[in-house]
């Protein structure tokens, strides 16, 4: 199922906004992961897979086919996008079973189906409210659920968590592992770095239309960690003084401290820092780094993916 | 082409029509009004000044000359064929115009045709679930405001005159020509709905063809033509031919990713 997704130099422009800049793209089987700043093209790119737009130069192929030519050819896709795309005076029932129907399936088998699904994304009590009573939450939830509701071979998300609680993210995160075991293809797009570096798939960073760099998680985590900043986080205060020697340390959130701050210049550095930590007898509970903005690393000339 | 998804295309937009007042309500509202208020005018004209009204209207019959519950049952008969007759023909063109304007405009103004669009669905499947969400709704509204027209009408008439009025032919052949309007008007809402971007601009340009149908009492008032079965058989022909016309360019003319 290797590259059921190819894309060769596609550009498509919208008046004089060249929203994807000759990008080429080859899936590879499980999760494929294109991150990239707003504006920088992603979501369109999403929608040319989909065969929603028209690509302006070079070509699309979903298993050999043209995706905008062949209707048919989406029974085996399914598209998840950013706003929704719910009728709002329908109820979440007659939603699920309408979108059912454009699959081919049975008004019971939807309902079935949209059933088990919601279910375990914790939204089956609104089966039968209308769209707009809902939250944003659970209208991505919803739409979700639409767009897994026909098992499809191929998953293209636009921020499938954007709007979720963390139980929820990650109930649609083991949908989609999942669907990584069955050996189906998933494109993720997102803008979110930690969201990236929950799965450990392939990964493209998109910036102003073009592709500027592929990757994997350690090759991210190589750029993003960086001479950077991490919290570490205690269960127990630790004083200042015990810790302060350690090599990065730069602050702590008081004498006694839970939340300390280091300094550190790659994703090694941190080990050496939690060893240094434990020898002191700290209980740490959690690690996390301040996260760059992806505007900045993704932007101008594209230097700190072309260093990573 | 798979029927089912056609029917279930028209199925939804028909639950999203009646699950907004703030669209059905308008579109049946109008009518509505129209369909019991303006019996009640044609009574009252006649009851007041039909007479003498008539007489500088239509070339009234020796044989009435000097009965006035004649000549105001011939007014009355005029009034509510060639006058009223033509503003209810408005109707199947506003009720398709609105419906057909929130079917593909609205989708495209609310962003909800990127879910539609991304299933398994041809141009034809789409096109057809919209003409009918469109079609039929129009057509069973035009019949129930004809209906109640007709009934009141024909109550008052009947107070008066102790004669009904309607259905006369020409009255009948009216709604022989509005399923051809509703089309019409359809096929003009695809056109447009693919050069605009939401559902007042469809909206106002599909309107614009309720101008050519309030033209229609004026020639008869001004003696040009009379709403005969003839004439309202010439325009049903004339319209067969516009709607295939129409309906063609704007499928033609059509392309999914514009209601993106």
């Amino acid at each position: 199922m290797n590259g059921i997704i190819t894309a060769k130099g596609i550009v498509k422009t919208f008046g004089k906004t060249i929203a994807v800049n000759r990008i080429n793209f080859r899936s590879s089987k499980g999760i494929n992961i294109v991150l990239g700043p707003n504006g920088a093209g992603k979501s369109t790119f999403l929608r040319c897979i989909d065969g929603l737009y028209k690509v302006d130069s070079g070509s699309v192929q979903v298993f050999d086919e043209d995706p905008y030519r062949n209707d048919l050819l989406k029974s085996k896709l399914s598209l998840l996008t950013d706003n929704y795309a719910l009728y709002d005076f329908l109820s979440v029932r007659n939603n699920l079973r309408f979108f059912g129907r454009l699959y081919g399936l049975s008004s019971d088998e939807s309902v079935r189906r949209a059933e088990a699904i919601l279910k375990r994304l914790d939204a089956l009590q609104y089966f039968d409210k209308k769209v707009y009573e809902l939250s944003r939450g659970t209208k991505q939830k919803v739409a979700f659920c639409r767009a897994i509701i026909n098992s499809p071979d191929i998953l293209l998300l636009d921020e499938p968590t954007a709007f979720l609680d963390a139980h929820s993210a990650e109930q649609v995160r083991r949908i989609l592992f999942e669907y990584e075991k069955e050996g189906k293809t998933i494109v993720f797009v997102t803008q979110k770095l930690d969201e990236v570096t929950r799965f450990n798939g392939k990964i493209s960073i998109i910036s102003l239309g073009r592709i500027v760099k592929e990757t994997t998680t350690e090759g991210l985590y190589n750029t993003v960690l960086k001479n950077t900043l991490v919290n570490i986080r205690l269960a127990k205060p630790v004083p200042v003084n015990i810790i302060d020697k350690i090599a990065g340390f730069r602050e702590a959130n008081g004498k006694d401290a839970t939340l300390i701050k280091f300094r550190v210049k790659n994703y090694k550095d941190i080990n050496m820092v939690i060893k240094a930590l434990l020898a002191h007898g700290c209980s740490i509970v959690g690690v996390d780094y301040i996260e760059h903005l992806i505007e900045d690393l993704a932007g101008g000339s594209y230097g700190s993916w072309e260093s990573a | 082409m798979d029927l089912g998804k056609a029917l279930s295309i028209g199925i939804k937009d028909l639950r999203e029509v009646f699950s907004s007042f703030e669209i059905y309500g308008p579109m049946l509202g109008v009518p509505m009004f129209f369909a019991f208020l303006l019996p009640y005018l044609t009574f009252y004209v006649t009851q007041h000044s039909g007479g003498s009204v008539l007489a500088r209207l239509i070339s009234v019959p020796a044989s009435v000359a000097g009965i006035p519950q004649a000549q105001g049952f011939i007014f009355m008969s005029f009034f509510a064929v060639s006058v009223l007759g033509p503003i209810f023909l408005t109707m199947p063109i506003l009720t398709a115009s609105v419906i057909a304007a929130d079917s593909f405009a609205g989708e495209k103004e609310r962003k909800t045709s990127e879910a539609l669009l991304a299933t398994p669905i041809t141009r034809s499947e789409l096109l057809l679930g919209k003409i009918i969400a469109s079609f039929l709704p129009t057509v069973v509204l035009t019949l129930a405001v004809f209906a109640i027209y007709g009934c009141i009408t024909n109550y008052l008439a009947y107070q008066m005159f102790q004669q009904y009025i309607l259905p006369t032919p020409p009255w009948l052949m009216m709604l022989l020509v509005a399923p051809f309007l509703a089309i019409g008007t359809i096929g003009v809402v695809v056109f447009v709905s693919s050069h605009v971007k939401g559902i007042k601009e469809a909206q106002q340009i599909s309107t614009l063809l309720v101008l050519p149908i309030l033209v229609m009492p004026f020639i008869a008032i001004l003696g040009i033509a009379q709403l005969s079965v003839e004439f309202l058989l010439w325009l049903t022909a004339f319209l067969a031919v516009a709607d295939i016309v129409v309906v063609y360019l704007g499928v033609k003319s059509f392309r999914k990713e514009y209601m993106l």
